[in-house]
């Protein structure tokens, strides 16, 4: 074989931190939350690990998926339609035994028959809740090289207080210890200030050290692979870190959500995203856009599909968004189809897709409490 | 399985009229309308009328073609049986002929319509700006009981003489064609678009070939022979947008045109007839905060922070602080530096325009030109471009072209 493509195959978990944003995911889950005009949050390491030579990856659905499975179909636009490998979307109960799944290692588990039969050698595990250009080869380079049992990348940031907030028994984070690239320790929901060797929750293992320890767990009745597979056997098993220090934009509750989007608008972050390797995502067709006279667009980073006759500043506008006459858009996330009618006035504002802000209406988050207006609604 | 009726699309025009635009790819590959190329047209027509079998004639410059076309999946032409084929000329056993003429490389391609034993044809022409529904022809031409239909536009009687003519009676039945005659006896001009029942085209084009005489042409040959022979020959009348992009300004202009569709009848934004093309994968385009657009169509991975008024700008285009762009085409990956001054005019994909140059006028009374910059084109800093010029080779910098 020519060696163009990497010795592993990806497993995604698209739920992942779907309760950090309750409202985003009301319909949805993690993985399809529109972000940076014209992607969800999936493309993004979905399209990493293509480019970086993996075409056999899994997707272990557990909720709310029609909107993931319509936006992915047949993995076409990422190239993953293959006649080896390609894109595999599991939903729960399509196998006897198999139930909705609570942490990553029942989530496996249910796949174990799947896993043992690929081909092959390492395993690459990714949540969605980090928009990433990540080299997902390079860090599989490391990985060998190092010897190690796991090896897992992390950011050196300090713990988003929004996710100190949000934690529950469900939503776990992970700092390390660290020696070296060496984790010695690995501690869960940790509220530590300052800067810490914050876990992407990106982990890359020979495929049977996996079936052998999620076999395990399971038969426990273990749930999450940090908690129960890792964090107590640091002395056991070698897992070495592997520092990140690209962009990135981890969305951990609304605000963040906003932010990260709003980041985009500086261009060395929006190159910092998108620069690299090409990101996919589905294709709608839609035309150029198009700016009508009266239209005034500033600082804003605008998807196709859309019309825009009013004012549009500092705002990130989704593909078919229209702006009528009149209507003035200012530090707004308009998500795909919002219509903001003649002279209405929008700031600090996230619409959800296909939402109607209605002639003349008034909406004014603030920089630290955007108005969110859910899917479909008319205001 | 037989098909009701398959397309041909004669797409292997040199357009050597669009001169520095078409060294390198044919007339239907060429950029047009912010994200799509001219034969994304006939092609969205074939798969939105219902037609799934589409073979598409190459000959001059192929490749970028080839490319764009690929297996036909951005069009939903990717069929198991059917979907879109590039058909280029052929070696045989008895030797290899380029195709001669347009019913020549039909008649090349016989086999490949025999797979499909349509009983009709349509013979689209991939060189064309206009959505048309064509099943609504084959319906006309089912109702007529025709053996052979060509779509018709009525234009203005002063410029009749410019076009090959149709001459039909009351119940659309054509009774002479006339081209390019100094006196029109018509005012409705053939679209180049055919529908024919297969077994008369097969018989036709047989005939034709074997006439060492014939120059193996639709208009010339086919259509007179036709009419000679007295078949069931009408006109279907399409009032829709309908713009041959053979020359410059009209390429030009129908581009202008896409941008005012409340007026021109060109629209690009209707949900029921959408115009597909292979998408260029790249992010939103992003407007920056000292930029001012206005009355423009802009398109993903571009990023404007200068001044575009009234200018269509393709993928990936660049527009750096100061620079102004009026009346322009700017297509896909064309960078506009600092400074530089960017009027009615076509910029080629690729192309550099370095700091303060020049490209292009606004029209006045007696200057109307459009400038036009080629693929790739790099033109230095200070340089100026007149508006009559068509530079296909980088420009120095401070140098001047007219």
């Amino acid at each position: 074989m020519v060696n163009s493509n990497a010795n592993a195959l990806g497993i995604i978990f698209p739920n992942a931190y779907d309760s950090y944003v309750p409202e985003l995911v009301n319909d949805r889950l993690m993985a399809s939350i529109p972000f940076a005009g014209r992607y969800r949050m999936v493309d993004f390491v979905l399209s990493s690990m293509v480019t970086s030579g993996i075409d056999n990856i899994s997707i272990l659905v557990r909720n709310n998926y029609h909107s993931l499975m319509d936006h992915l179909g047949s993995g076409r636009e990422w190239d993953l339609t293959r006649k080896n490998g390609g894109l595999s979307i599991y939903p729960p109960y399509s196998e006897k035994g198999m139930k909705v799944y609570a942490g990553r290692v029942d989530g496996l588990a249910s796949i174990l028959p799947t896993l043992k039969d690929q081909k092959e050698k390492y395993v690459i595990l990714a949540d969605t809740n980090i928009a990433v250009n990540f080299d997902f080869k390079a860090m599989l380079e490391a990985h060998i090289a190092s010897g190690a049992d796991v090896t897992v990348a992390y950011a050196k940031e300090e713990i988003p207080e929004a996710m100190m907030k949000n934690q529950d028994f469900s939503n776990l984070y992970f700092t390390f210890n660290m020696d070296g690239n060496h984790i010695k320790k690995i501690y869960i929901n940790s509220e530590e200030k300052g800067v810490q060797n914050l876990s992407m929750n990106i982990y890359i293992m020979d495929r049977e050290f996996l079936i052998k320890e999620i076999t395990a767990a399971f038969v426990r009745g273990f749930v999450y692979f940090e908690r129960d597979i890792l964090a107590p056997n640091t002395d056991k098993f070698n897992i070495q870190g592997y520092e990140f220090n690209g962009y990135k934009a981890r969305i951990c509750d609304m605000k963040s959500y906003f932010d990260e989007n709003m980041k985009l608008l500086k261009d060395e972050n929006l190159d910092g995203l998108f620069a690299g390797n090409p990101i996919y995502t589905k294709v709608r067709d839609d035309n150029p856009t198009r700016y009508i006279a009266g239209a005034k667009g500033k600082n804003s980073l605008v998807a196709d599909g859309c019309v825009i006759e009013g004012i549009v500043e500092n705002c990130i506008l989704f593909r078919g968004v229209k702006v009528e006459k009149g209507a003035k858009v200012k530090n707004c996330v308009l998500m795909q189809d919002t219509v903001v009618e003649c002279g209405a006035n929008l700031e600090y504002v996230i619409t959800d897709k296909n939402v109607k802000v209605s002639v003349a209406q008034e909406l004014h988050g603030t920089d630290s409490f955007p108005v969110y207006v859910a899917k479909g609604q008319i205001v | 399985m037989a098909k009701e009726m398959i397309a041909m699309l004669l797409a292997g025009g040199q357009g050597s009229r669009l001169y520095a635009l078409t060294q390198k790819l044919a007339k239907p590959a060429v950029p047009f309308g912010g994200k799509y190329r001219i034969i994304d047209f006939p092609l969205s027509n074939c798969v939105n009328s219902g037609i799934d079998t589409v073979g598409i004639l190459t000959q001059y410059q192929p490749m970028v073609l080839n490319e764009y076309i690929g297996n036909g999946q951005p069009w939903d032409l990717d069929r198991l049986y059917g979907g879109v084929h590039v058909l280029p000329p052929y070696q045989k056993a008895s030797g290899s002929d380029w195709y001669k003429g347009t019913a020549n490389a039909i008649y090349q391609n016989i086999p490949f319509i025999e797979r499909y034993d349509p009983e009709y044809v349509i013979i689209l022409s991939g060189d064309q700006i206009c959505k048309q529904d064509y099943s609504d022809f084959l319906r006309f031409h089912k109702e007529k009981n025709a053996e052979f239909s060509v779509a018709v536009m009525e234009v203005p009687w002063e410029e009749a003489s410019r076009f090959g003519l149709m001459v039909a009676d009351e119940n659309d039945k054509i009774t002479e064609f006339q081209e390019k005659p100094k006196n029109p006896k018509s005012n409705l001009a053939s679209m180049g678009i055919y529908i024919f029942n297969w077994d008369i085209l097969k018989k036709y084009l047989e005939e034709d070939e074997a006439d060492p005489n014939s120059e193996n042409d639709f208009g010339n040959n086919i259509i007179p022979n036709l009419l000679k022979d007295g078949r069931n020959m009408y006109a279907y009348h399409f009032d829709g947008y309908w713009k041959d992009v053979g020359t410059i300004s009209s390429l030009w202009e129908a581009n202008m045109e896409v941008m005012d569709p409340e007026n021109s009848g060109i629209d690009l934004f209707d949900e029921n007839w959408k115009i597909y093309s292979r998408n260029s994968g790249m992010t939103g385009h992003k407007i920056g905060a000292n930029a001012t657009v206005e009355n423009s169509m802009i398109t993903d991975g571009c990023r404007v922070d200068g001044n575009v008024k009234h200018s269509i700008l393709f993928a990936g285009v660049k527009v750096e602080e100061g620079a102004e762009v009026e009346d322009a085409v700017v297509m896909g990956g064309a960078v506009i530096k600092a400074g530089a001054v960017v009027k009615h005019c076509i910029v080629a994909e690729n192309v550099v325009i370095g700091e303060n140059a020049i490209v292009g006028a606004m029209p006045t009374a007696d200057e109307k030109g459009v400038a036009t910059v080629g693929p790739g084109v790099v033109v230095g800093p200070n340089a100026k471009i007149g508006p009559n010029a068509m530079v296909s080779k980088n420009v120095e910098g401070g140098e001047e072209v007219w």
